[in-house]
């Protein structure tokens, strides 16, 4: 027993460097969202520029995303410029499934004001990535 | 043993604005609309830090790291005798306080430049980790700080928490401080403002 358990651990513990991909993650979140649903770029749109009562001063994600997640971003408090949120080329975006969860879990909580579903984050990384062009 | 002044008036000053800007980056932790007060709460900290690592030569008897640079036996011995309920008395910090006071002033610069690095995105991942790594930490070590306060105190029968707020605290009247050194707090507040303020352009 102990000579699986072992090296289980451990692969278990080097699971969260191994890469992943934004497809990968996309696909995951869409089966997760239940059997047959279909992410769509147009209401992962609706839901980054919706905007919400939850936080006052950024009342959407374009906010600080801006409408155009393919760009470079701006914070709306510090004013600090923020990655493109979109997986274009060369970037780290949707590379690690626990910081996109974390940061799911951070931004839905304050500006939707509730923890965002399965279906929402399919059909917003179906956006992001239509943007970025994959 | 009598009430004489143990802890001068910077070293007081700095510990309560540590615990109010620790507290106040936990808040808003998780919070981009706070962020501002995150990071002038991370700032203020890495202020009181620098100022504290100064002092811990030129201040009074008490302050000084070398009035507690104790031994690992040392801590052992002071936790063993908490436990035997018959606590050695140190009118400065026991040895168990001093590693928590060396650990929680190292955490808070690890802290601070990886908090500093993340906001400016740099070192990617590895920079946020290591910040809530860091920080994590420190939580648990205030948690046994305050423990050992709470056990401290009681078992020596002193309310250590006022006087880390008076500065009086029983001891021996030759361990007495002479002065408070407040010109010194004047200076340290005056830091800590300015740290706050240029939060703002990190």
């Amino acid at each position: 027993m102990k000579k699986i358990v072992v090296p289980s651990l451990l692969l278990a513990l080097a699971l969260p460097a191994a890469a992943e991909t934004p497809q990968q993650m996309l696909a995951g979140y869409a089966a997760e969202a239940g059997h047959g649903f279909a992410p769509s770029p147009e209401r992962g749109r609706q839901f980054f520029i919706e905007k919400r009562s939850a936080a006052e001063k950024m009342p959407s994600c374009a906010t600080c995303h801006t409408e155009d997640p393919a760009a470079v971003g701006k914070h709306v408090i510090t004013g600090k410029s923020i990655e493109a949120l979109a997986p274009v080329a060369g970037s780290a975006r949707f590379t690690d499934a626990a910081k996109t969860e974390k940061w799911f879990r951070r931004n839905c909580k304050e500006v939707v004001g509730r923890e965002c579903t399965p279906a929402e984050k399919a059909d917003l990384l179906r956006f992001l990535m239509t943007k970025a062009g994959i | 043993m009598e009430k004489i002044r143990v802890w001068d008036a910077p070293t007081r000053l700095g510990h309560w604005l540590l615990v109010g800007a620790f507290a106040a980056a936990w808040l808003t932790s998780e919070s981009e609309t706070w962020k501002d007060v995150h990071v002038a709460a991370g700032a203020l900290m890495f202020a009181v830090v620098l100022f504290r690592l100064l002092w811990g030569f030129i201040g009074t008897l008490h302050a000084r790291f070398a009035s507690f640079a104790f031994t690992p036996a040392a801590a052992l011995r002071y936790v063993g005798s908490l436990l035997r309920r018959q606590p050695e008395h140190f009118t400065g910090h026991n040895p168990a306080g001093s590693y928590a006071i060396f650990l929680l002033l190292g955490l808070t610069l690890v802290t601070a430049v990886s908090g500093w690095a993340a906001y400016n995105e740099f070192g990617g991942h590895l920079s946020e980790e290591f910040h809530e790594g860091a920080a994590t930490a420190m939580l648990a070590i205030v948690a046994v700080h305050v423990g050992g306060v709470i056990v401290g105190g009681l078992l020596h029968r002193e309310n250590l928490a006022l006087a880390m707020l008076t500065g009086r605290k029983l001891g021996e009247r030759p361990e007495a401080i002479g002065s408070a050194r407040p010109g010194w707090a004047i200076l340290l507040a005056a830091w800590a403002c300015g740290a706050v303020w240029l939060s703002a352009y990190l």
